[in-house]
């Protein structure tokens, strides 16, 4: 496990998202990078039922459930802003009977579904962020495996992005600021893909309140 | 031909003699087992018998034993025949008179000058070897320090404790990198270096020498499954295969077998620059990466960080 950086992919002008995402890989082969099948990563958002809400009238948290075809044995479960907790798969049958408190909301699973890369130490993940059936946006997560300190290798990391995503090369990842020296672990590649998954939630609201 | 090469040595009458005694040995002693083989021949008596065959065998080995007797005057005379002959016998090949079916005789003068011409090439190699003073193996160690007065120390034979101490001494230097000692196989010892959060090295010692390293990312595990410390297997990454290379180039290069505390602190110095591998950029080119891989040359005097390829 190494630092991960993950990052949406705007979709290039006047192309699809499918364009865009094969643009993307185009570059990425042309590199030398070579295909090593494909990964999955996938988010399940539950809210906090209401016969359990104080009386106070606070508003409910929102809790997410994700998985990573990487770790394909673990299951994590994250508040936002909160603790990130990584349990065995089976975590989601859990969730069922937690029904009574935690209530899904089926409507808004994402996932990002798309090939794996390799180019020497670096693994690239280039993905197609879908929601029900429809594509929203590409994701792009880049990992630099034999480092295990975030800071230390971002210049490293932000030089490889560079090569292949252009300008559209991201800022450091938030995760990053709070790490300082400490060892990077799954949880925060897990953070990133929600942050990320609710951005794309957000950036879809607008028009899709627009049909209603 | 034959009488030229042979007449400084040999009589030859006393060998064509000799050959005939030769053949009048054989004969007697043919007799004489013959003689016991038939035993006791039928007489009226028993004491005739015993009486015959007495004086028959006694007969037959007094002739094997003049014989024998002639055959060792005769052997005296003829001398020996290829003393003078500088391939000694085997020079008696060249007499061989069928040249061309069997060229033993060039073959052989030929590989002779070969062997010359290498024993003297050895030689003048094994002289230019011995003024280096690179010394690793036991072998040439224990050779030279036969021809070394015993006063100057011989790397190999220093107390464990001694070696403790310094590896203790270096520990302290460097804050940054922790270093762990251990004997699982006798007196040598091996080193389990981590350096900060960024590597782990795998030193495998001989008193203070250093035979081997390798080196591996921090996350990966160093061990075996029987828990011993795995100096075989190679690291995961390219990027530390490429460390290990270099480490390798530079136990090599750090040498001064009259101090080898010296040398490993030599190394280990060089080995701390590597806490900054990836967030050094190249001090020629400028960037962080080349060929995917960060600037994984460290300068033996400089300790500035540079790609494999930027270093010249």
């Amino acid at each position: 496990m190494g630092v991960t950086c993950v990052s949406q992919m705007p979709v290039a002008e006047g192309k699809s998202v499918q364009q865009t995402v094969e643009i993307l890989t185009r570059k990425l082969e042309l590199l030398g990078a070579e295909k090593q099948g494909t990964f999955c990563v996938d988010c399940e958002t539950y809210h906090t039922a209401a016969s359990t809400m104080g009386n106070q009238g606070q508003a409910g948290k929102l809790m997410y459930v994700m998985h990573n075809s990487e770790y394909p044995l673990s299951c994590f479960a994250l508040f936002e802003n909160g603790p990130c907790l990584i349990a065995d798969a089976n975590f989601d049958i859990l969730m069922v009977k937690l029904k009574g408190f935690f209530q899904n909301a089926k409507a808004n699973k994402i996932e990002s579904r798309g090939t794996r890369y390799q180019y020497c130490d670096f693994l690239v993940k280039v993905g197609t962020v879908t929601m029900g059936p429809s594509a929203r946006g590409i994701s792009v997560e880049v990992e630099y495996c034999p480092c295990v300190v975030a800071n230390d290798c971002w210049n490293l990391l932000m030089e490889f992005m560079q090569s292949f995503m252009g300008n559209h090369t991201p800022g450091i990842p938030s995760v990053f600021g709070n790490k300082h020296d400490s060892i990077y672990s799954p949880a925060d590649s897990m953070v990133q893909y929600m942050e990320l998954f609710n951005k794309i939630r957000k950036q879809q609201q607008v028009p899709v309140a627009g049909m209603r | 031909m034959a009488d030229g090469v042979l007449s400084p040595g040999v009589n030859l009458e006393a060998f064509s003699q000799a050959i005939a005694a030769i053949q009048a040995l054989r004969s007697s002693v043919t007799r004489a087992f013959d003689c016991l083989k038939d035993g006791m021949r039928h007489r009226e008596t028993l004491e005739g018998r015993e009486k015959g065959f007495v004086s028959a065998f006694q007969d037959s080995l007094h002739s094997v034993s003049r014989d024998l007797g002639e055959l060792e005057r005769l052997s005296n005379l003829v001398g020996k025949p290829s003393e003078n002959h500088p391939l000694h016998n085997s020079g008696l090949l060249s007499l061989d008179p069928v040249q061309d079916k069997t060229p033993l005789y060039s073959q052989l003068l030929q590989a002779y000058k070969w062997s010359n011409k290498l024993q003297y090439h050895a030689g003048l190699a094994s002289g230019l070897l011995n003024q280096q003073s690179l010394k690793r193996s036991a072998n040439q160690m224990g050779v030279s320090a036969k021809r070394r007065p015993k006063a100057q120390p011989t790397t190999l034979v220093l107390p464990p404790q001694y070696v403790d101490d310094v590896i203790n001494r270096i520990d302290r230097m460097f804050p940054e990198m922790s270093i762990q000692l251990s004997r699982p196989n006798g007196t040598s010892a091996m080193l389990l270096v981590t350096l900060g959060k960024v590597l782990k090295v795998i030193v495998v010692m001989r008193s203070l020498f250093i035979d081997r390293t390798i080196v591996k990312g921090y996350n990966e595990n160093v061990y075996t499954e029987d828990g011993k410390l795995d100096i075989w297997s190679k690291s995961n990454y390219q990027v530390f295969q490429k460390v290990t290379d270099h480490a390798t180039t530079a136990l090599l290069h750090y040498q001064l077998p009259q101090m080898p505390d010296v040398v490993v602190r030599s190394f280990m110095t060089w080995l701390r620059s590597y806490i900054k591998l990836f967030q050094a950029p190249c001090q020629r080119c400028g960037k962080f990466l080349q060929d995917g891989l960060p600037p994984t040359w460290r300068d033996f005097r400089t300790l500035e960080a540079f790609h494999d390829t930027c270093r010249q």
